[in-house]
């Protein structure tokens, strides 16, 4: 507790300090990468769940780890926390082996898939013993305040709803402030409140300089937050990059639907099942006016006109089609 | 580990499953096993009955809820939430199986302190401590294996009982019969030598240094589960 003590050079008004920076002050790790993962491969007897995967994190980022179901992210993902061996490569994790518990996870808040309490414990007994065994100093009461389940603290586990389970798993994960948050689809099963509350206690912490490893399925969510997305498929990655490098590998879509006959097109365009017709472009400023400008000068009216730069979700349709 | 410790305490009080099968039933049956003494003692002997008492305590308490209480945190993910902490795996280890092996101690030297007050002491008392202390570290042993093949509480209920019983049926042969037939086999089945223990250890009328003797086998079964443990325990559910 360092309750009106200082920290990192300032005098804090609430109970503890952020772990995140003082380590990194007193490390001075900030050029070495948070995570370093070098041709991992992971085995499942004759299954090969994660193929020759590298990739880097570093301190701050928010690092996105997408793919579809059965891509081999949440292995990736658990071998990163320390919870499987890997088959053959490196994992680092602060420069060391994640392994190494006693090192690594007074580091380090995981914020698991499924919930994993204790249904007799209640929820203050629940963060109170997780926050002690993660060696983080931290105000329980606090903690259960950014969850909003201070209502909650004297209820057991077995008497939460799917939401509020998430948010106790969430408020483990983030008791402590620590310097590495390890988020496997946070927001599944809370509602936008939940889920908007969530996001800006992210944001908090990313402000005081934790970094975040997120899996998800909701893509927007990767897509806004996200500093780079590594896009996994059959094991390996399909992509790694930030948002606009994914989504610049794939043309943009000019929708819209129109009147036979008419004029022959100015761009190449392609016909949908719905009637719809599709033009793909990397250049969608230019494109789209010289649509517009061509249905001008032909007094031709494209209905329902949709225009848009390519989204995750494209990304990640295109998996299947590999 | 303390910390581990003092929640699954908590649990163990607001379970009534647990409650009943790991306190209120062996307690129940060593009463019974002490109001009656007189007719067991005739069948076997006072060292018989504390053998009997000491390992309804050690498989109905300890042993099935060893593996019943690693099968439910496991089944729930409680022991990957445990894992995902600075916690090693020893500390939870013994953090969730300290409060019911202090119960069954205290159990055992309940029960035994009863038994000693309705018909005499007995005459080594460190030695019957000896084989308490070897009892309950070869259930612990016994209950880390069995609970690496066990899915589920409710799996748990069939899983313990070749153990269970078998140490139950392995004390009343030894206590029943003694040991001067059969003698290798006795003593080397799960049970067999530390009842031996407990009946040299009430009873009397052998050298120390023999009775001392009987500890190899018992642990040894220790060793034997301890091995099977590390190869089959499994920290996650199967998938």
């Amino acid at each position: 507790m360092l309750s009106g003590k200082k920290c990192h050079g300032e005098v804090m008004t609430w109970s503890h300090c952020p772990v995140s920076a003082a380590a990194a002050e007193i490390d001075g790790m900030s050029s070495t990468p948070v995570i370093d993962v070098e041709r991992l491969n992971l085995t499942y007897g004759d299954f090969h769940a994660v193929k020759d995967l590298s990739f880097q994190v570093e301190r701050g980022e928010l690092y996105a780890l997408l793919g579809t179901n059965g891509a081999g992210k949440t292995s990736t993902l658990e071998t990163v926390e320390g919870h499987r061996t890997a088959t053959s490569g490196t994992v680092r994790v602060f420069g060391k082996s994640p392994r190494d518990r006693r090192a690594v996870r007074p580091r380090m808040g995981i914020m698991l898939q499924e919930s994993g309490f204790s249904p007799d414990l209640t929820v203050k007994e629940s963060v109170r013993l997780i926050g002690k065994l993660t060696q983080r100093t931290d105000r329980v009461e606090r903690v259960l305040g950014i969850v909003d389940l201070t209502r909650k603290a004297a209820t057991k586990v077995s008497q939460l709803s799917g939401g509020e389970k998430r948010r106790l798993d969430f408020a483990t994960a983030v008791y402590g402030t620590p310097e590495l948050i390890f988020l496997d689809e946070p927001t599944t099963g809370l509602d936008i409140q939940s889920r908007d509350d969530l996001w800006d206690v992210v944001d908090k912490l990313r402000e005081d300089g934790s970094t975040v490893v997120l899996t998800t399925h909701y893509l927007e969510e990767a897509q806004q937050r996200a500093d780079r997305i590594g896009l996994m498929h059959k094991g390996a990655f399909y992509r790694e990059g930030t948002v606009s490098e994914l989504t610049r590998m794939l043309p943009a879509a000019i929708r819209f639907l129109f009147a036979d006959p008419v004029p022959a097109l100015p761009l190449q365009a392609t016909r949908e099942g719905d009637g719809k017709v599709l033009i793909e472009t990397f250049d969608l400023q230019k494109d789209l006016h010289t649509l517009l400008r061509w249905a001008q000068d032909h007094t031709v009216e494209l209905r329902e006109l949709q225009a848009g730069p390519t989204r995750l979700d494209d990304v990640f349709r295109a998996l299947g089609s590999d | 580990m303390f910390s581990i410790a003092l929640s699954e305490l908590a649990q163990i009080f607001r379970n009534r499953l647990v409650l009943v099968t790991s306190l209120i039933m062996p307690a129940a049956v060593s009463a019974l096993f002490i109001y009656q003494h007189e007719g067991f003692a005739a069948l076997g002997s006072l060292g018989y009955i504390a053998a009997v008492v000491m390992f309804t305590v050690g498989a109905f308490g300890l042993y099935t809820t060893t593996v019943t209480t690693l099968a439910s945190r496991r089944q729930n993910l409680f022991l990957k939430r445990l894992r995902s902490t600075a916690a090693g795996d020893a500390g939870i280890l013994a953090g969730l199986l300290l409060p019911i092996t202090v119960i069954s101690l205290v159990q055992v030297a309940v029960i035994m302190t009863v038994l000693a007050v309705v018909t005499g002491r007995p005459d080594n008392i460190l030695l019957l401590a000896a084989a308490v202390l070897a009892m309950v570290i070869m259930m612990l042993g016994l209950g880390l294996a069995t609970a690496g093949l066990t899915n589920s509480p409710e799996h748990a209920q069939v899983t313990t009982l070749p153990i269970s019983l078998g140490t139950i049926a392995v004390t009343s042969w030894v206590g029943i019969t003694g040991t001067e037939e059969l003698t290798l086999i006795k003593r080397l089945l799960p049970g067999g030598s530390a009842t031996e223990l407990v009946l040299n250890a009430w009873n009397g009328g052998v050298p120390v240094t023999e009775s001392l003797i009987l500890l190899a086998p018992t642990l040894g079964w220790v060793a034997v589960a301890v091995a099977l443990a590390s190869r089959i325990f499994r920290w996650e559910p199967r998938r």
